[in-house]
């Protein structure tokens, strides 16, 4: 058995002031339906992470399949922090392989920007574990990469300036994505001399809260894009267990795993998009998927290798920092991109069409991860 | 502080079974609450709960005679590889300062 992707649909991301959760989800569904005529929907996964305590709303799976009038069909959420939308996609295409289904939708969204950032910052601490003196030391999400990145700084030759480079790039990026959050030009200068979030890390370091949603129809049937390999991993959900504070084991495996399954190698891998809830992560996704050495992804950083004209594009959509990071569709989003870099109709088209194209969904601090692997047929 | 262990793997937090071996993890041992600054960062937008206490660092600690590393609160600046020690555990979490 093969799962094939049918079609996509993603709403703009930002500020969705007059939008409902569950507007957003019908909205990015219903083009993604509409760009599978006659197809019977089978099943319904959703990818949320917040849903119930930020905008009071459950039962999303029942919720699209009854507006959408899909029919008495199984639906369920899943949650899986950041990594909910990837956990969600990779329910979908479990279920095809299995012969259970023959086409599946798979739905991410999150309705974030009319909370406080206090708030917000309070929910998305329920993505670490609260039941440690880690918690109650007042760690945040956020401060875990800063963490990091002091500690990467330390040990390498980086700093703040290669951080500010990724974010500069999916800037860049996202500038010519229409659905991005943020289209207004940055500089170097400004990036470096942001105030700080969790230092080393800077206003621009850090992922926005957004509004959005994105939605892919997964299909048993023949279609040129095939879903090649699809991997999940779980690692420490404490700062303090980490082996090595500079690697994230579950990207690591995630990577691997989806290799051997795909038949294919890093160097393989035409077009990326990584999970870069900070610059910080995005460093070290290039290096624990592969594509550079453990502690040389800032040299690469620095030759421009993973911009769009470079030998390893990532995040040509803009990335979490610039398309913008809702959080349960994010991994979603990430598969919205990458088939349209190989259909050859994406923001930021690579010059030469794709073949391999990987994406990458983080959940909490390194807890979940989840590695998918398109190929163009 | 009190540390667990099984087949090299040292943690202040006590799991059920060694992810390595399989086996129950039965070893425990004492070791010093003094350690080094492994890594740092300043927390300056913190959850609602903490705002009170912003800004604050947080810190990785390597406790001495052990690969054991301990997240902890930190009063003032520091920097990797500075000497710090236990001051109090306060609402469940370790506090700790430079040692003078």
């Amino acid at each position: 058995m093969t799962v094939y992707i049918q079609s996509v649909g993603m709403t703009k991301f930002g500020k969705a002031e007059n939008s409902t959760l569950k507007d957003l989800m019908l909205q990015a569904a219903h083009e993604a339906l509409q760009k599978a005529p006659g197809m019977k929907i089978d099943a319904v996964y959703v990818g949320n992470f917040m849903g119930g305590s930020l905008a009071n709303q459950e039962i999303l799976g029942a919720i699209v399949a009854n507006d959408l009038g899909l029919g008495y069909i199984p639906t369920a959420k899943l949650e899986g922090a950041c990594a909910s939308g990837g956990i969600a996609l990779r329910q979908g295409v479990l279920g095809i392989l299995s012969g259970e289904y023959e086409n599946v939708l798979v739905v991410g969204a999150e309705k974030m920007k009319h909370a406080s950032t206090a708030d917000v910052t309070q929910v998305i601490n329920s993505a670490m574990d609260r039941d440690t003196s880690e918690k109650h030391a007042g760690l945040t999400f956020p401060g875990f990469f800063g963490v990091l990145a002091n500690r990467y700084f330390y040990e390498t030759g980086a700093s703040k300036e290669h951080l500010a480079m990724i974010a500069l790039k999916n800037r860049e990026n996202a500038l010519n994505n229409p659905l991005a959050q943020f289209q207004k030009p940055t500089t170097l200068e400004e990036i470096l001399q942001a105030r700080h979030i969790t230092s080393p890390l800077g206003l621009f370091d850090c992922s926005p809260t957004t509004d959005g949603a994105a939605a892919v129809v997964l299909t048993s049937k023949p279609t040129d894009i095939k879903v090649l390999a699809s991997s999940q991993a779980s690692g420490p959900t404490m700062m303090q267990d980490a082996i090595d504070l500079l690697s994230i084991p579950a990207i690591r495996i995630s990577g691997e795993q989806a290799y051997a399954k795909a038949g294919v190698g890093p160097e393989d891998i035409d077009v990326v998009e990584i999970h870069d809830c900070f610059s910080m992560t995005e460093m070290l996704a290039i290096e624990e998927l592969g594509f550079y050495p453990k502690r040389e992804g800032w040299r690469a950083i620095a030759e421009g290798k993973t911009k769009v004209t470079g030998e390893k594009p990532v995040n040509t959509s803009g990335g979490l920092l610039s398309r913008g990071h809702p959080i349960g569709a994010t991994g979603i989003a990430q598969i919205v991109q990458l088939v349209h870099q190989l259909r050859g109709t994406a923001p930021n088209q690579m010059a030469k069409q794709p073949r391999l194209a990987l994406a990458q969904n983080l959940g909490g601090t390194g807890a979940y991860s989840v590695v998918h692997i398109l190929e163009r047929v | 502080m009190k540390v667990y262990e099984c087949c090299d793997i040292e943690s202040v937090t006590k799991k059920i079974y060694c992810r390595e071996c399989g086996q129950e993890i039965t070893n425990e041992r004492e070791v010093p609450d003094k350690g080094n600054v492994y890594s740092y960062t300043v927390i300056h937008v913190p959850p609602a709960e903490y705002a009170h206490l912003a800004p604050y660092t947080v810190a990785l600690i390597e406790l001495h005679n052990s690969n054991v590393k301990l997240t902890v609160r930190i009063a003032g600046e520091v920097e990797i590889g500075d000497e710090v020690e236990l001051d109090e555990f306060v609402d469940g979490a370790y506090v700790y300062k430079k040692t003078s």
